[in-house]
């Protein structure tokens, strides 16, 4: 069956941490994006969420790192951080649409990375937080080393994206696809605090008009130009190519300099259900 | 990310809750279990942020860690841009 429900949004760890140090309106505007892709997502009936996400040295280290990991284990516990004020929570897997997906990929030219356990940080648990309140729908995470040199291209990541369109448009399953990250910051380096209104605006708009071309051809130093944390769109570059043909539009953008962060949400349903 | 161990130490901190728990309690014998210069074991002895960065810890690991030491991010940043 067609994807039922694809999204993208930012998982800042002051969307949930230090919420309050943000303007009222702008954290109005910008969880309200979070409630209405949430709507739309219920309404979509999902059996479970494939997450391209990035994580923050939570399963990535040096001592053994690739481009891409997929979680296959039964469930996966999150946060990591004491501090993100999102309640601990185990979420289920599905092993059996992991498996799918690898020997899928593999079939294809991706040799993702595997892994039974993983464990969920901000990047995954802040979106989640939002769109399944519960914790009860199950999740397959799939990371992306947006971390250490050299990270994958935006080449691939679009191509990775196409790769799994094609399988999702023929699963049995109700699976939306889910991207998180982004847009424009730097944290904990120098520039922590700017935001590149500019950057976010232009990727935007390539993202709304399904510039499929320049998205793939966004370079790492183009992207680190915009901050360090702004290598997480990635996973939003892998969801253009997930959905091929489709094109997002965006529910919100903010950008909110108490959290160090350009956030947004782009939402590939047509038209919000109403609440 | 030249100092393998410094970072994979505070990593290991940020990430689990026992080695925090043991971070906080019993700092020596923790440390002694990862290989660290001398700087880099006196730079997190005496939490020196600043010099913690220019050593080359990864924001993403050296921000987290100085939250769970309640730092602010005026004064981390102070210490950073030192």
């Amino acid at each position: 069956m067609p994807i039922v429900f694809a999204c993208a949004g930012s998982h800042a760890p002051g969307i949930t941490a230090w919420t309050e140090k943000a303007p009222r309106e702008q954290v109005d505007r910008f969880v309200g994006g979070y409630n209405i892709v949430q709507r739309e997502l219920a309404a979509s009936r999902p059996d479970s969420i494939l997450l391209l996400t990035s994580e923050h040295w939570a399963n990535f280290f040096l001592d053994h790192i690739g481009a891409f990991c997929i979680g296959r284990g039964e469930s996966f516990e999150g946060p990591i951080e004491p501090w993100l004020r999102v309640g601990k929570a185990i979420v289920p897997g599905n092993p059996k649409l992991a498996e799918a997906i690898l020997h899928h990929c593999y079939e294809s030219g991706f040799e993702l990375s595997y892994a039974e356990e993983l464990k969920l940080d901000h990047g995954s648990m802040v979106p989640l937080k939002f769109i399944t309140p519960e914790m009860t729908t199950s999740v397959v995470p799939l990371i992306f080393n947006t971390l250490a040199t050299p990270r994958p291209t935006a080449r691939r990541c679009l191509a990775l994206g196409q790769v799994l369109g094609l399988l999702l448009e023929r699963s049995d399953e109700r699976i939306p696809v889910v991207a998180t990250g982004g847009l424009s910051h730097d944290p904990g380096e120098i520039n922590h605090g700017f935001i590149d209104r500019e950057f976010d605006a232009e990727f935007l708009s390539r993202l709304e008009k399904g510039d499929l071309d320049r998205l793939s051809a966004y370079s790492d130093r183009e992207l680190l130009k915009a901050g360090a944390g702004t290598l997480e769109l990635l996973a939003w570059i892998c969801l253009a190519g997930v959905m091929a043909k489709h094109k997002p539009r965006v529910v919100v953008y903010e950008a909110v300099q108490l959290w160090a962060t350009g956030v947004g949400i782009v939402s590939y349903a047509p038209v919000a259900p109403r609440a | 990310m030249s100092t393998y161990g410094l970072n994979k130490l505070i990593r290991d901190i940020n990430r689990s809750p026992a080695v925090r728990e043991e971070y906080f309690k019993d700092q020596v014998s923790l440390l002694d279990r990862y290989a660290l210069s001398v700087d880099e074991r006196q730079a997190l002895r005496s939490f020196d942020i600043g010099k913690l960065y220019r050593m080359g810890v990864h924001g993403l690991i050296l921000r987290p860690f100085t939250l769970l030491h309640e730092v602010s991010e005026p004064d981390y940043l102070k210490a950073i841009r030192g």
